[in-house]
């Protein structure tokens, strides 16, 4: 059976960001929020499913999501949402995360070196 | 269930990780899987297969570990402070149940024995039900108090000497401790009762003191050791 290969470095803040993104929309449960992060990332991000849920716990710990268990098609679920506290986060992750992604594709597309990283 | 979570949950006690926390990530994770699976098997994969796949997809045990293992918030408090959760929680809760208990008695002499001068004397009646739940307090307390102990250390897997540390002192306190309870003690003649720790009033009553907290000891210590030696004998 062949190992599947995963990003190493994607728990550095990237899941926190992308799971506040998807429940900022909608409440969704832990395997729905795993099948719209390799939706729309077109599996490039990929992960052992399972690792969600620490940052999903970690996240509703430090108040930023709220969950709630819901019966859906005679099976419980637990929902989580994002709370006034989650939001914030949100908008500062993304800021950091846009920040830091255009000073790569500075460097990249050979910008000055300066100016990207602040 | 597969055997994977049966290790997961092993893995994550024996690192400290809070009991609840446990089966709720671990519900959570049963809950994925089967979701996987039922996908899986809608693409057509026979149930072994199937399952196959999502065992992979739901990722490794290490890494399903570390992502928990490496979040502080997610320890219990045992294995944050042991010496709290064993060594102080235990004698707060023993000094608090000693208070009932002597409450009770102070009280229970006053309503029922107000003219004697001991509540140590023989009594009828209500006073019977009255006293026999305060020496209830008073005896059971190092007992469930032990117990709860060895139930927290076998619920975290706890292999260090804090559990034991924790029952021996309860085992000492338990087994010392003396009431004394006079009128004539004080010069006002209020009633006047006192505790102490103490093996016996005597040196010959030294030996009798000394059963009194081995025989607290064994009985606590007694359901953590069968659930170390089941442990040792199925590992």
């Amino acid at each position: 059976m062949a190992a599947r290969e995963t990003n190493p470095n994607f728990m550095n803040g990237v899941p926190e960001l992308m799971i506040l993104r998807l429940l900022e929309q909608e409440e969704m449960y832990g395997y729905e929020i795993v099948q719209a992060i390799r939706s729309r990332t077109d599996t490039v991000i990929a992960l052992g499913e399972g690792v969600v849920y620490p940052v999903l716990h970690e996240l509703e710990g430090d108040g930023a999501l709220r969950s709630r268990r819901k019966i859906v098609n005679g099976r419980s679920r637990i929902y989580y949402s994002v709370t006034r506290v989650g939001s914030h986060r949100l908008a500062a992750l993304s800021e950091n995360w846009t920040n830091l992604a255009a000073a790569v594709q500075k460097m990249l597309t050979g910008g000055q070196h300066a100016n990207a990283i602040r | 269930m597969p055997m994977l979570f049966d290790e997961l949950r092993e893995r994550l006690l024996q690192a400290g990780i809070a009991p609840r926390y446990v089966r709720r990530y671990l519900s959570e994770l049963a809950d994925h899987l089967a979701d996987m699976r039922a996908e899986e098997e809608r693409s057509g994969r026979n149930r072994a297969e199937a399952e196959c796949r999502a065992l992979i997809r739901l990722g490794g045990i290490d890494e399903l570990a570390r992502a928990v293992i490496d979040q502080a918030q997610f320890r219990s408090w045992s294995a944050r402070a042991p010496w709290a959760m064993f060594g102080l929680a235990p004698l707060l809760l023993l000094a608090s149940s000693y208070v009932v208990a002597l409450f009770i008695l102070w009280s229970g002499w006053k309503m029922f024995l107000p003219s004697a001068d001991t509540p140590f004397v023989r009594i009828h009646g209500f006073a019977i039900l009255y006293f026999g739940f305060g020496k209830l307090v008073y005896f059971g307390a190092p007992i469930l108090i032990g117990w709860g102990v060895g139930l927290i250390a076998a619920r975290q897997r706890f292999k260090e000497a804090w559990p034991i540390v924790g029952l021996v002192l309860i085992a000492l306190i338990g087994g010392t401790t003396q009431v004394h309870a006079s009128r004539t003690a004080v010069p006002a003649g209020f009633g006047h009762i006192s505790m102490n720790f103490t093996l016996g009033p005597t040196v010959p009553g030294v030996p009798y003191g000394l059963l009194h907290v081995l025989a607290i000891f064994t009985l606590t210590v007694l359901p953590y050791l069968i659930w170390r030696l089941q442990k040792v004998l199925t590992s």
